[in-house]
């Protein structure tokens, strides 16, 4: 650039600009403001909703896991899943992962002793895959090597600590319990075998789980548990499946249940499908505000290419004087790039402005809005995309025009 | 720099097929070599219609229809591409072309800046001291579409010698200016061509560039 510069490119500006369509140009910004902002709301919407379907650990809505059981008919004497039927479910396509629940085959007994009162209860054991839990306890494992001296850490349900604490601690005149308390409480697992043999060990509540319905145990006591005092030659087939699933709330798992009669545990479907539908109208959105977006973006380049075509004597002149085509393409690129970034600015305010709104209302049901980062990113490379085609195609213009 | 420009058997596609027929015929550019030298002075004149403007078109590189070769010091100026021509127009060859294609809604100063703001040639100063020696200086804050074809051939021609170069094409500079008009022009055309040691390159129809020393052409 030489020392004339900038006055050569304010003059060269005065005259390109003359032709330009200020309707044109603000008709091309509402329409991109109002396509992007649909766009970036939906998005920032979607993201901050997400939180109210997902349970605090079953991770993001693009996973979950469901606990699925044989429905149990009159006549039916099993209700365990064959190898057949595992392989099955595996295969479909919703399925990431499958675990089974492993049954003790032998008789337990859980008892602690309260503040000088013993008490005992008759109880039962499963386990299921580490990589199912939704937070696995820091001690969660079991030392075969110690056999019946060893320590037995329990997951439980939540359901069953809210059971005590809601329906029989308060009319049993009983203290109510906190989790963390009741991992301090030492109790005694009591295993009957086959033979009648029966064994005391040391055990504590390791954790609690809201994915898991049941009374957990490390993979490694259960097989050491049924090997030593199980039913030999018992009925090994899991009762219960845990699914890890990709879309939950797909259609296509409520039918597969029903096809082949199985039940889901809790309310994950009810999550799920809400979940499904929200994705299904945030995509209809974003494809609206897609389309708009398009749209506008057709309007820029029309609106352009007119006024490219109107100038067309004025810029071909221009490269008479020796301006190279890129010294002529500049005026309309800091234009486009003026209005796509304002374009930007302002549909990720008006996103960000609409979070705001209705954060206060989701946070009442739990869920904590997202950070605005993906929205602003989104934006930003939409704008980077349409500004970057807009200049390709300017530029090529211009050399097209060159004589 | 270019020291050379070169034509070889060049004919606009216009008149292709009509070589035994006049003009053809009789001219000594069209399908003949011709060398134009830096430093010479020509004057190249013809009827109308006969491609004076084609010639200055096809040289300065915004025109291809014709046949035949056109170098700059060997290098056939086909092979230039974008940037090559825009060196060109801002360093070695100055065009000030018949319908002048000035800007009517720029001042005549601003027309002006267009090119020199490109080239950084001259100052300020200089351009007001060249209008006011072809008598436009009061003119210079006029928009040029509200001057009469005389003045704005001598503000075009200002804005040509607003580079360097080392080829001066003038085509029909002096079609609308009275003697002693055309005498200031080609006064300063010679000097600034001199000062560059560039050629000059001068189409005209009858009334021409008060050149002298000068080659004479017939297109």
């Amino acid at each position: 650039m030489n020392r004339h510069g900038k006055t050569s490119a304010g003059i060269v500006r005065r005259l390109l600009r003359r032709n330009v369509s200020a309707v044109q140009i603000i008709g091309y910004a509402f329409a991109s403001l109002v396509g992007l902002t649909i766009v970036l709301t939906a998005i920032q919407f979607y993201l901050d909703a997400s939180g109210v379907f997902t349970s605090r650990d079953a991770g993001a809505l693009q996973r979950d896991y469901l606990v699925v059981s044989k429905q149990i008919g009159l006549t039916d004497r099993t209700t365990g899943f064959t190898d057949e039927e595992i392989a099955d479910l595996a295969a479909q396509p919703w399925v990431n992962a499958t675990g089974a629940f492993t049954a003790s085959r032998f008789k337990a007994a859980i008892g602690v002793d309260f503040a000088g009162r013993g008490m005992s209860t008759e109880t039962f054991f499963e386990s299921i895959p580490d990589q199912f839990f939704d937070q696995l306890p820091t001690d969660w494992y079991f030392d075969t090597s110690l056999g019946e001296a060893g320590d037995v850490p329990i997951v439980l349900s939540r359901d069953y600590l809210a059971l005590y604490n809601f329906g029989f601690a308060s009319t049993r005149g009983l203290p109510t319990l906190r989790e963390s308390e009741i991992s301090k409480i030492p109790l005694t697992v009591a295993i009957r075998g086959y033979d009648g043999h029966t064994v005391r060990m040391r055990g504590h509540v390791a954790g609690f789980s809201s994915r898991i319905n049941t009374i957990a145990v490390p993979e490694d006591f259960m097989a050491w548990a049924n090997a030593r005092f199980g039913t030999p030659g018992g009925d090994t087939a899991p009762s219960r499946l845990v699914l890890e699933v990709n879309t939950p709330g797909d259609p296509a798992i409520a039918q597969y249940m029903r096809r082949h009669s199985l039940d889901i545990a809790g309310d994950k479907m009810d999550n799920g499908t809400a979940a499904y539908f929200l994705r299904v109208v945030t995509g209809v959105v974003i494809a609206v505000g897609a389309v708009i977006s398009l749209l506008s973006f057709f309007i820029l380049m029309l609106s352009i290419f007119l006024l490219l075509q109107k100038n067309r004597g004025k810029l071909q002149r221009l490269m008479l004087l020796g301006y190279s085509p890129d010294d002529v393409a500049r005026p309309y690129i800091t234009l486009i790039l003026t209005v796509n970034a304002t374009v930007l600015v302002l549909s990720c305010a008006v996103a960000w402005g609409a979070s705001a709104m209705w954060s206060d209302a989701l946070r009442t049901i739990g869920a904590e809005p997202a950070s605005p980062a993906t929205a602003f990113a989104t934006g930003f490379i939409v704008m980077g995309a349409v500004s970057a085609i807009n200049i390709v195609s300017v530029r090529r213009r211009m050399r097209k025009d060159f004589r | 720099m270019i020291t050379e420009i070169t034509l070889s058997g060049v004919l606009p596609a216009v008149f292709a097929g009509m070589a035994g027929e006049e003009p053809m015929c009789n001219s000594q550019v069209w399908l003949h070599d011709v060398r134009l030298q830096r430093g010479r002075r020509y004057i190249i004149h013809a009827e109308s219609g006969t491609g004076k403007s084609s010639l200055c078109s096809f040289i300065y590189g915004n025109r291809r229809d014709y046949s035949g070769t056109i170098l700059f010091d060997g290098i056939d100026i086909r092979t230039l591409g974008i940037n090559g021509w825009c060196d060109v127009r801002r360093s070695a060859i100055a065009l000030l072309p018949q319908e002048m294609r000035l800007f009517p809604e720029l001042t005549v100063m601003e027309n002006i800046e267009l090119k020199n703001s490109l080239t950084g040639f001259r100052s300020s100063d200089e351009i007001h001291r060249m209008l006011a020696e072809l008598e436009i200086e009061n003119k210079a804050d006029t928009p040029a579409g509200l001057l009469s074809i005389g003045q704005q051939q001598r503000v075009a021609l200002v804005r040509t010698l607003c580079q360097p170069f080392d080829f001066v094409l003038l085509d029909e500079p002096v079609s609308h200016l009275d003697v002693r008009n055309n005498a200031i022009a080609a006064e300063m055309v010679q000097r600034e061509a001199d000062k560059q040691g560039a050629a000059i390159i001068a189409t005209s129809v009858g009334n021409h560039l008060s050149l002298t020393d000068y080659t004479s052409i017939k297109l």
